[in-house]
C-alpha cells in the first residue's frame, strides 16, 4: 500500500511538497520510490540555483532507469541533503524523511494552490 | 491498434511473487522480483533463475542441416563436434549483422538457433531467403512457440539442476561449458545446454510448456532466486557480452562490434564472407567506468588530445549502468577506429583520458582492456 502522508502536498510528477512560510521542503513520494526501484544515484541542484515551476531539478537514477525530478514551485535553493546524494536508498528506506532540498519560494500564491492534497494525490497512485 | 502482448507459459508466476513486469519484444516479461541488486549477487554467488521464453528456437533439419547452418553463419559450426554450442553473428551478404545467436549443434541432422525475440521475424525471413537461394537438402521449423525457456545460472546451478533432477549426479563432469545435449526428465524429452548470458557457470533450458511449469515450481521449492530482465542486462554488461540494439546493430558488422573471434574464414564457405574479407573496420567497442555517475545510452564519449589539449567527441555509450558488483558506472561504447587510433597512437600506444558527457556535464572515465569483472563459468 502506498504511503500518503495528510499533512504534506503532492505534484501528479511524485514530488512531495513541505511548505512553511516562505520556504518549501521537498522530495520524491512513496510511490515514486516504489516505481523506481532501487535508487542508486540523486543529482540535485547547487543551492543558489532558481528553479521554475514543472522544470527539471534534478534527477533520480535506479539501476535501468533514470527519471527527471520536477520543480514543484519556483523559487531559489537555499539547501541541499547531502544524505540523499551520499546515501541514495534513503529514498527508498524513508522517501518522506529523506528531503532533497530547500527552496526560497519566488513564485507568486496561485502556485502553491495548484498543488494536490493528500486525497487527490492518492487518487492519482491508485 | 496496440497489439495484444504475449504472455509466456510462466506469465501468471511471476505476477504471484509480484514481479515488476514490462512489455519486452512484443512480450510481457518480469523485469525484476525484489530488486535488480539481491538477483545480480544471487547469480553472482548463489544460482538464479531467468525465464527467457520470449527467445525463438528455429530447428534445421536434414542431412545438409549442418552445413546450412555452418553457411547461415560466421562461426564455424561444421568444425564444432556434435553437441557443442557455438556463439555467432548472423550476416547478410553485405557483412552487416542481422542478429547473434548459440547454434546447438544437436545431432548430424539437426541443429537448433536460439534467437534474439526482438528480431525473431528478420531472422526468420533472412533465413528463409538465403535457404531458397541454395540447394541444402534441409528443413527450417519455427518452434518458437512450442518452446519455453529457463536459464539458470550462478556457480550453484549444477546443484540446483542435479536437485530438480534435470542433471544426474556424475552427469556434471563431461558436461563442459557450451556443451547440449537432449536428456529426458520425468519422461519428457528436455534440451539442456551449459550456455547462458551471465558469465557464470550456467544451463539453459528447452522444453515444453507443462514441463516449464513443473522445473520452475522444483526450482523455486529449493530456494532458487527469480530474476528478471534487468538483472540479465547487468550481468551480461558487467562480463562485456554484446547485446543486440546496442553494442550489435543491422548497420554494423562483427569487426565492428568486437566478434572477431566469431569470424572463421578459413576452409569455408558463408554469406558475407566475401565483404568480410575485405572490410576495414570503422569502429571498435571500448570499456570505460566511472565513479560519481551512471552512463546510459546515447551519452557522448570523447577523447583528450593528449598533445594539443581539447577534445574531440569519437562515439557514444551503447549501453550503461550502475554494476552492483563493483559500484561503479560502467559503460560499453562504440566509438570511431580512425579517430581514437590517431590520439593513442600520439600518446605512444597507450589508450589516452576518455570522458563521457553525462546531462552536460564531463566525466572523466577509466579505459578498461578486459571486462569489467570475469565472471566463473568453466
Amino acid at each position: 500500500m502506498t504511503k500518503i502522508l495528510e499533512h504534506l502536498k503532492y505534484t501528479k510528477d511524485h514530488e512531495w511538497v513541505s511548505i512553511d512560510g516562505g520556504h518549501y521542503t521537498m522530495g520524491i513520494s512513496d510511490y515514486a520510490q516504489s516505481a523506481l526501484g532501487d535508487i542508486v544515484f540523486v543529482e540535485l541542484p547547487p543551492v543558489g540555483t532558481k528553479l521554475i515551476k514543472g522544470k527539471t531539478l534534478g534527477v533520480v537514477e535506479s539501476i535501468k532507469s533514470v527519471s527527471d525530478v520536477y520543480a514543484p514551485l519556483s523559487g531559489e535553493v537555499v539547501a541541499i541533503n547531502s544524505e540523499v546524494t551520499s546515501t541514495p536508498e534513503f529514498c527508498n528506506s524513508d522517501p518522506y524523511a529523506a528531503w532533497m532540498i530547500k527552496v526560497k519560494i519566488t513564485g507568486d500564491a496561485s502556485e502553491a494552490s495548484a498543488l494536490l492534497d493528500h486525497k487527490s494525490y492518492r487518487e492519482i497512485c491508485s | 491498434m496496440m497489439e495484444a502482448l504475449l504472455n509466456t507459459e510462466l506469465t501468471q508466476y511471476h505476477q504471484r511473487l509480484h514481479a515488476k513486469m514490462a512489455a519486452f519484444a512484443g512480450f510481457e516479461m518480469p523485469i525484476q522480483y525484489t530488486t535488480v541488486k539481491e538477483e545480480v549477487c544471487s547469480v553472482r554467488s548463489g544460482v538464479g533463475v531467468f525465464d527467457v521464453s520470449h527467445m525463438g528456437e528455429f530447428f534445421i533439419e536434414g542431412n545438409d542441416a549442418v552445413a546450412l547452418a555452418d553457411y547461415l553463419v560466421t562461426n564455424d559450426i561444421k568444425g564444432a563436434g556434435e553437441g557443442r554450442a557455438i556463439y555467432s553473428p548472423l550476416c547478410r551478404e553485405d557483412g552487416t549483422v542481422v542478429d547473434d545467436l548459440i547454434v546447438y549443434k544437436l545431432r548430424k541432422d539437426k541443429v537448433l538457433l536460439c534467437v534474439n525475440a526482438g528480431n525473431m521475424q528478420k531472422d526468420w525471413q533472412h533465413i528463409q531467403r538465403i535457404k531458397n537461394a541454395t540447394t541444402f537438402s534441409a528443413q527450417i521449423y519455427d518452434r518458437s512457440s512450442d518452446y519455453s525457456l529457463l536459464a539458470i545460472q550462478g556457480p550453484k546451478a549444477v546443484e540446483a539442476l542435479t536437485m530438480a533432477g534435470v542433471l544426474g549426479t556424475s552427469d556434471e563432469m563431461e558436461f563442459s561449458y557450451y556443451s547440449v545435449r537432449e536428456v529426458k526428465f520425468d519422461g519428457v524429452d528436455l534440451i539442456v545446454a551449459r550456455t547462458g548470458y551471465t558469465g557464470e557457470d550456467g544451463f539453459e533450458v528447452f522444453c515444453d510448456h507443462r514441463t516449464v511449469v513443473k522445473l520452475w515450481e522444483r526450482l523455486m521449492a529449493q530456494g532458487v532466486t527469480p530474476c528478471g530482465l534487468a538483472a540479465r542486462d547487468i550481468l551480461r554488461l558487467e562480463v562485456c557480452y554484446p547485446l543486440y540494439g546496442h553494442e550489435l546493430s543491422d548497420e554494423l558488422t562483427p569487426f565492428d562490434s568486437g566478434l572477431k573471434w566469431t569470424v572463421k574464414f578459413h576452409d569455408r564457405n558463408f554469406v558475407g564472407k566475401e565483404v568480410l574479407q575485405q572490410v576495414v573496420p570503422r569502429f571498435q567497442i571500448i570499456r570505460l567506468s566511472l565513479q560519481g555517475g551512471i552512463p546510459r545510452q546515447g551519452h557522448p564519449v570523447e577523447i583528450m588530445r593528449s598533445t594539443e589539449g581539447g577534445v574531440d567527441v569519437v562515439g557514444q555509450v551503447t549501453s550503461g549502468t550502475l554494476s552492483p558488483t563493483i559500484n561503479k558506472g560502467i559503460a560499453l561504447a562504440l566509438v570511431e577506429k580512425s579517430k581514437i587510433e590517431i590520439f593513442n597512437s600520439k600518446n605512444g600506444g597507450k589508450h589516452t583520458q576518455y570522458s563521457i558527457i553525462i546531462r552536460d556535464k564531463r566525466h572523466l572515465v577509466d579505459y578498461h582492456d578486459k571486462a569489467f569483472i570475469t565472471g566463473g563459468h568453466k
